[in-house]
């Protein structure tokens, strides 16, 4: 299918979210569209799925001008959209997800699911997709799941395919197998649309990119015309600053001791123990939902947990939140929206939560508003956030800023140990830049920093040492130095420890 | 806001107004009434009366409405769905009658003691639910609810048996010595005890907007889990919030006793749906602190409004209700849409 949008722009209030784009795809071409958050992929994808009206602008699908009411109408005109966040039934099987919307029912509305599963076997022979269609969508695998959404797709027999971001959570290998799966839908004349921000994938699938900045198409053309540092370049509208360098450094005391750590829940985790020390990262890799939140938890004191947890040598296990918080422990949470934040509050309500120092924000029982608000002035400036000052509201940041916000707050406590989680997800490349430089700093500074991230980028570009976490155990540990992409990627995913590197 | 804005704002009253208007119209034709009359009596009833005596009710109402409304403002605003209110009015109200007339002394200290024992008993029956929550695993929001019946029936037995004025025939207490009652203003019927009220609410609005304990309260309403992660004594402010909220109950309770009834009557708290009507007060204006008083008066004057007009033009008891929640429904449409869009703000730049 080919399917263009010429001129359109999209108005958000006084926001220009989309502005005068002009975007075409061909039949059977991959097309990667990066750029960063907020600069208009995801609404311009939402326009021509017709999820967002735009405010000007012509959808053309095979030359004919088309006009959606509803995605309805994109998913007739043979349309499909994976998004980021997975909409699946968990207590359905997969069979039953795929058909779901579009029955092969009779008059009388009985499901025909035998005729079903013969469609989608003919799809699974021509595409080389393998997958359980009894299974619980419940009980399969982030990679698995995304397969689900791509053959509800097919099932539709969609001839152009929109996914958003469909990397993130997978892993490498699964990563491979999904691009396999693309190649093979393009070579059936299918066209892709693949939103990114993730430069290595596109020079690995895309045939065109097109690059988006601030609303507006910055440049668009083949792959071979392109190289990865000028879309670099191109997506941040400037240099790019130097690459992040790690010193060799001998790390110090130990400062976080977990020994014989069990953690209850709907992943359970341990028995398992783990030390980080002073002026070193140790990073765990590993697929969302392993045990990543429930080890942090249990360290943090928002899960109850059982074994020993040390910092700085003194018991912390038996403390609640603010007493381990007290004993020198910061944390950065994955969830900036719920855990990292308060959004209805403002950006100096935020700021100063869970200082230590109370005396120097309040006056007896009531607030010193304007302490508070020199302080948040102060993580502004030093953190380089985006806000229209300290009493905006904590909504009104973008995701990048709230997160600068986050990190702000927790690492100018300066605590010995800090606790991060996820830091950079799905923020801009500014702010990683800043997030990871600010990390190193303190490591450098010699604090101990417990990385946990599902971005094993983040993991090999940070870490000291580096765990995987599978199915609620820790492998054995990679040193930085012989840490290599493959291994960890299998390690994500089976239940194998590491070859032992002898010292 | 632009003007164009404020000109859509102003249209979009006006039918709010005009379908307001055409359903009691409508109404009213069914049901036979005179509309002018009955819209008159409707002001009359709220704002009139001889020597402004309807007018007097309707504060003298929005005083208990609006005292319910910020206890459960309080709450709410610190993510605690306290709606158990009623149940700790009936606790402070009984409690202070009971103290007020068994309690020997001069007038005013027992009267101080009396008002002071009806806000640690609504206090403590808030607390229950508190504790309810934190250590066995009720929900806030189920127990609360669930207490109010108890205290309910164990205030109907006490005034119904042990403490009854058996001669005056009714299900009530004894009368609270004279002395005790709470003045009227001079010249006009309407007891002081919208003084405290006025306390009350002006303690909540700086409560709420400059104590640290306001801030900490409000961030764990907004955010549990972030309150919990930044290590905020998330137990302790949900005990000491809930306190707080059940002792204003306690303490409307007991204005209703020495301001009003002057004895505890059965069902006197209960029927006339103060801590719910409290709740929606306070739900209609989202929250916001300042607007909580206006918000109670509101409800006060129509309730008080469809009163006279049931006096003055015949219309039904039933119809004058109904009315109620037709103003009610298309106000809250208006409020709560207004304020909610307003304070909403843009959606995280991830999505």
């Amino acid at each position: 299918m080919r399917a263009s949008l010429e001129h359109i722009s999209v108005d958000f209030g006084p926001v220009k979210a989309v502005d005068d784009v002009s975007f075409g795809v061909a039949a059977g071409e991959i097309h990667a569209i990066v750029g960063e958050n907020g600069a208009g992929k995801s609404t311009l994808m939402n326009v021509l799925f017709g999820l967002v009206r735009p405010n000007n602008g012509r959808i053309l699908i095979d030359g004919d001008e088309r006009v959606w009411n509803s995605p309805q109408d994109a998913i007739e005109a043979g349309l499909g959209m994976v998004h980021q966040h997975f909409m699946l039934q968990d207590d359905m099987t997969v069979l039953e997800n795929i058909v779901l919307c579009s029955e092969p029912a009779n008059a009388l509305g009985f499901v025909n699911f035998t005729a079903a599963r013969n469609r989608i076997r003919d799809g699974f022979s021509q595409h080389g997709i393998s997958i359980d269609l009894n299974a619980r969508v419940g009980d399969l695998g982030v990679g698995q799941r995304q397969i689900v959404e791509i053959l509800k797709v097919l099932y539709r027999d969609a001839r152009l395919i929109i996914l958003d971001e469909p990397t993130a959570v997978l892993t490498p290998q699964e990563k491979d197998r999904l691009f396999a799966i693309l190649h093979s839908f393009a070579t059936d004349r299918r066209s892709i649309i693949i939103i990114t921000h993730k430069l290595d994938e596109v020079m690995e699938v895309a045939d065109r990119v097109s690059v988006m900045r601030g609303g507006r198409l910055v440049s668009s053309g083949s792959l071979l015309k392109t190289t990865k540092e000028r879309m670099a370049r191109d997506i941040v509208g400037g240099e790019l600053p130097p690459p992040l360098r790690r010193s060799a450094r001998a790390p110090g005391r130990v400062v976080l001791s977990v020994r014989d750590l069990r953690v209850k829940g709907h992943m359970p985790v341990g028995p398992l123990s783990l030390d980080v020390g002073a002026g070193e990262i140790v990073g765990i890799a590993g697929v969302s939902g392993n045990g990543q939140s429930e080890l942090i938890q249990a360290i943090t004191g928002l899960r109850r947990a059982s074994g020993e947890i040390r910092l700085d040598g003194k018991r912390v296990d038996n403390m609640d939140v603010a007493g381990r918080r007290g004993a020198g422990m910061s944390y950065i949470p994955e969830d900036r929206q719920r855990t990292g934040l308060a959004l209805g509050a403002s950006v100096s309500e935020n700021a100063n939560a869970g200082r230590d120092d109370v005396g120097r924000f309040s006056k007896g029982p009531f607030l010193d508003r304007k302490a508070m608000a020199d302080f948040a002035r102060g993580l502004i400036d030093r953190y380089r956030i985006k806000a229209a000052g300290p009493r905006a509201l904590a909504s009104t940041l973008s995701g990048g800023n709230k997160q600068k916000l986050v990190v702000g707050r927790e690492l100018s406590r300066s605590t010995p140990l800090v606790i991060a989680e996820n830091p950079t997800w799905g923020v801009d490349i500014g702010a990683i830049e800043l997030i990871h430089a600010e990390l190193l700093r303190m490591r450098d500074a010699g604090h101990a920093i417990l990385l946990v991230s599902t971005e094993l980028d983040e993991i090999l570009t940070l870490s000291d040492r580096i765990f995987v976490i599978y199915a609620g155990a820790l492998s054995d540990e990679i040193p930085a130095s012989s840490a290599d992409r493959q291994k960890i990627g299998m390690l994500m995913t089976s239940r194998r420890t590491a070859t032992k590197v002898e010292a | 806001m632009p003007p164009a804005n404020m000109r859509g704002e102003l249209t979009s009253w006006v039918i709010t107004l005009a379908w307001i208007f055409a359903i009691l119209f409508g109404l009213m034709l069914l049901v036979g009434a005179p509309f002018a009359t009955a819209l008159q009596g409707f002001v009359e009833g709220a704002f009139g009366g001889r020597r402004f005596g309807f007018l007097m009710a309707t504060l003298s109402r929005a005083t208990l409405i609006v005292g319910m409304a910020l206890s459960a403002m309080l709450s709410f605003r610190a993510g605690l769905f306290n709606i158990g209110g009623e149940g700790q009015l009936v606790a402070g109200g009984l409690v202070s009658a009971l103290v007020a007339i068994m309690l020997p002394g001069p007038p005013l200290l027992v009267l101080s003691a009396a008002i002071a024992a009806g806000m640690i008993a609504g206090a403590a029956w808030a607390l229950l639910a508190g504790v309810l929550q934190l250590y066995v695993g009720v929900p806030l929001l189920v127990g609360s609810l669930l207490l109010n019946f108890p205290i309910r029936y164990i205030a109907s037995y006490l005034v119904a048996h042990p403490f009854r004025d058996v001669q005056s025939g009714m299900v009530q207490s004894h009368l609270v010595p004279n002395a005790m009652w709470l003045p009227n203003f001079p010249g006009v019927r309407l007891d002081i005890g919208i003084l405290f009220i006025l306390a009350a609410s002006i303690f909540a609005i700086v409560y709420s907007h400059t104590t640290l304990h306001g801030y900490r309260a409000r961030l764990n309403g907004l955010s549990p889990d972030f309150a919990r992660a930044v290590g905020l004594p998330v137990g302790r402010l949900t005990l000491q919030t809930l306190a707080m909220s059940g002792a204003i109950a306690g303490l409307v309770g007991a204005i209703a006793v020495f301001g009003i009834h002057h004895r505890y009557i059965d069902g006197m708290l209960v029927q006339p749906l103060y801590a719910w009507t409290g709740i929606i007060a306070v739900l209609l204006v989202g929250m916001i602190p300042w607007l909580v008083p206006s918000s109670g008066f509101f409800f006060a004057a129509v309730q008080t409004g469809a009163a006279g007009m049931e006096r003055a033009a015949g219309v039904p008891k039933e119809i004058g209700l109904i009315m109620q929640a037709v103003i009610i429904l298309f106000v809250a449409s208006r409020v709560s849409g207004a304020l909610l869009g307003g304070s909403r703000g843009q959606r995280d730049g991830d999505a």
